[in-house]
């Protein structure tokens, strides 16, 4: 055996092709036998899960009763009439619209500023990781605490300003005399303050992601340009950084929207969907109905609906990437 | 020329400190009110870490004790009550057992498999390195409903296994291993046959020292997800408090005591985010390339 191993190890590669019968067969039933339990489970615990949710999304299932009814579509019309379901589609897009872009800008600015530095790029790189670090459902604590109507940090600091030249900010003197907003107990703030949390948490995320695409930048583009005579920042950024960075924005912003699509977190330990359904977003609304309430079919359907969202936007991504973006 | 290039230099600081102060302001807030007496919180006075002044402690007083015998420090009144007020090391020493058992498991699993997708050739291959490309796309929180109902089913929630089962194939642990492993050389597994080693052999004491750096990206990757992870814990663990895992533990303390104390409950946050944050000060490059792994998709 190891005789034919060192014989075929010694001829060139074009001809390796023709290897002895019987090594080549263990091989395959090595490999089978190794894959075999990542295959059984990524079965039983990724793929299973979808049909089975694909499936109970057309029945009246709940835990703990023997019976089980077909409902057909009700559950999805459910969803696509129901005022509730509705608050829920429109918190979730909310979210994401406000999360995504702002982290995104956020981060690749972070980055963009942080490389120009001659001293400290370390500590800002640290500094703004350490969200990403801590635990969401902690800091959110924390968060709630500081944006307590009374006790919290942020409203005190914004009474300071009051009797300043602040006031001239229409918004800040009518909060100066009405008490500044509840923030998570407003309808009207709650979505807003939770995406602030998530976009506080999640932009040194993507600018370490925008601070390797930088490295990968070649210098003597800036070079090539500025012979050509691009030299303000602006047009350097324009022609060259941006573009440059395109599969970086890319995976960005992939990874930022289906992050920002699971938020939960926050939204279970400081508003509970409310107030006014204003923060009841997806996976929130399939813990509730599915599994709180045991309304499982509904929470099913909600599960196939985010599927299909995720789904949509990592297929999107391949295609983005395969099609348009590379430039190397 | 040097003037203006200074001027943007302190107009770059002058914003990324001003970042840096909203990034930092709920660390600061955290630490901070964990360190007061509940007059000091209720006021908004003591400055950063408290006067430290000595406050009667109230269950003292409620149980008998004279205004002498009751005092305490706020600093150690406030990180004994998270210590008594819930059993926060058991939660600590759950969250160690959890996120163990599954980077434990998602390696034995994940390595074999990846192995047998660079390395082998067997009929399927290719099928089965395109299952895991598909199984990248499910993101298993979204997945949570059926998951927990399987688990009903099988009489397994409110225990460790369905803390750690749904973890323990990592998708994204076989595709990196994979791709990590065929980078190594053929002739290296092929010396390795010629003195007789067996496939198992040769993943274990040939491939996997080759991997470190790669597993211990991974390991990062995944011990953070977990040990910060909230969602999966609270669906599965239900009212059985010697189950809880440090998350659970403090949105249980937020929960039961209300909103009056803050100081014990930010002691709480505190000691639960600290391992992770100084790990991260520690090895800040490592931390960095282990979480941003995914970029590596």
């Amino acid at each position: 055996m190891s005789d034919l191993a060192s014989l075929t190890n010694s001829v060139p590669k074009q001809q390796r092709i023709a290897r002895p019968e019987r090594p080549e067969r263990r091989q395959a039933r090595a490999g089978m036998v190794l894959f075999a339990p990542a295959l059984v489970l990524l079965i039983l615990i990724l793929i299973v899960p979808v049909g089975v949710a694909a499936l109970l999304s057309f029945t009246d299932y709940t835990l703990g009763r023997p019976s089980i009814d077909w409902v057909g579509l009700r559950n999805y019309i459910d969803i696509f009439t129901g005022s509730s379901y509705r608050k829920m589609i429109v918190a979730t897009v909310l979210y994401v619209a406000l999360v995504v872009p702002a982290s995104v800008f956020l981060g690749l600015g972070a980055a963009l500023l942080i490389r120009s530095l001659n001293v400290g790029q370390s500590f800002y790189k640290t500094v703004y990781f350490l969200p990403v670090m801590a635990s969401l459902l902690a800091m959110a604590i924390v968060w709630e605490f500081a944006l307590h109507p009374t006790l919290g940090i942020v409203n005190r600091t914004l009474a300071m300003g009051c009797g300043t030249p602040l006031e001239l900010w229409s918004w800040f003197a009518r909060s100066c005399i009405d008490g500044f907003p509840l923030w998570l107990g407003d309808r009207d703030y709650a979505l807003y303050t939770l995406a602030f949390i998530g976009i506080w948490q999640s932009f040194g995320f993507n600018m370490v992601l925008y601070l390797a695409g930088l490295t990968s930048v070649p210098n003597d583009l800036y070079g090539a340009a500025s012979m050509d005579g691009v030299k303000r920042g602006w047009e350097r950024f324009r022609l060259i950084t941006w573009p440059m960075l395109g599969p970086t924005t890319v995976f960005v912003v992939t990874i930022t929207m289906i992050r920002s699509f699971q938020v939960f977190d926050t939204v279970e330990a400081l508003t509970h969907g409310g107030p006014a359904k204003s923060t009841y977003v997806m996976i929130y609304a399939i813990y509730e109905k599915g599994i709180a309430q045991n309304l499982v079919g509904l929470g099913a359907a909600i599960t196939i609906l985010f599927l299909a969202f995720v789904m949509l936007i990592s297929v999107a991504q391949r295609r983005f990437v395969e099609r348009k973006v590379h430039y190397q | 020329m040097t003037y203006r290039f200074s001027t943007r230099q302190t107009l770059a600081h002058g914003l990324l400190i001003l970042g840096a102060i909203i990034v930092l302001l709920p660390f600061y807030v955290m630490i901070s009110t964990s360190f007061k007496s509940p007059a000091e919180i209720a006021t908004g006075t003591g400055g950063v870490f408290g006067s430290q002044a000595l406050f009667p402690d109230p269950t003292c007083l409620a149980l008998g004790g004279n205004e002498t015998e009751c005092l305490v420090r706020p600093v150690r009144d406030n990180y004994s009550q998270a210590f008594t007020a819930a059993p926060l090391w058991r939660y600590l020493l759950n969250g160690v057992i959890v996120t163990a058992s599954i980077f434990v498991l998602q390696t034995l699993i994940a390595v074999p498999a990846a192995y047998a997708l660079a390395k082998l050739k067997f009929w399927g291959r290719d099928a089965a390195f395109a299952l895991v490309l598909f199984c990248l796309l499910i993101p298993v929180h979204a997945i949570a409903l059926p998951l927990y109902l399987m688990l009903a089913k099988l009489g397994l929630t409110n225990s460790y296994a369905a803390l750690i089962l749904p973890w323990i194939v990592s998708a994204f642990g076989i595709f990196l291993m994979r791709q990590f492993f065929m980078t190594v050389p053929d002739d290296l597994i092929d010396a390795a046959r010629m003195d007789g080693m067996g496939e198992f052999a040769i993943i274990w004491r040939v491939m996997l020292p080759t991997a470190i750096p790669a597993l211990l990206a991974f390991a990062i990757f995944s011990v953070v997800a977990h040990w910060n992870d909230y969602f999966w814990p609270r669906i599965v663990i239900t009212g059985d408090r010697s189950l809880f895992t440090p998350p659970l533990g403090l949105r249980e303390f937020k929960g039961d005591l209300g909103g009056d104390v803050y100081g014990p409950m930010m002691a709480s946050a505190t000691i639960i985010a600290v391992p992770l944050v100084v790990a991260f000060l520690l090895a800040q490059r490592r931390f960095i390339d282990g979480i941003t792994l995914s970029g590596m998709k």
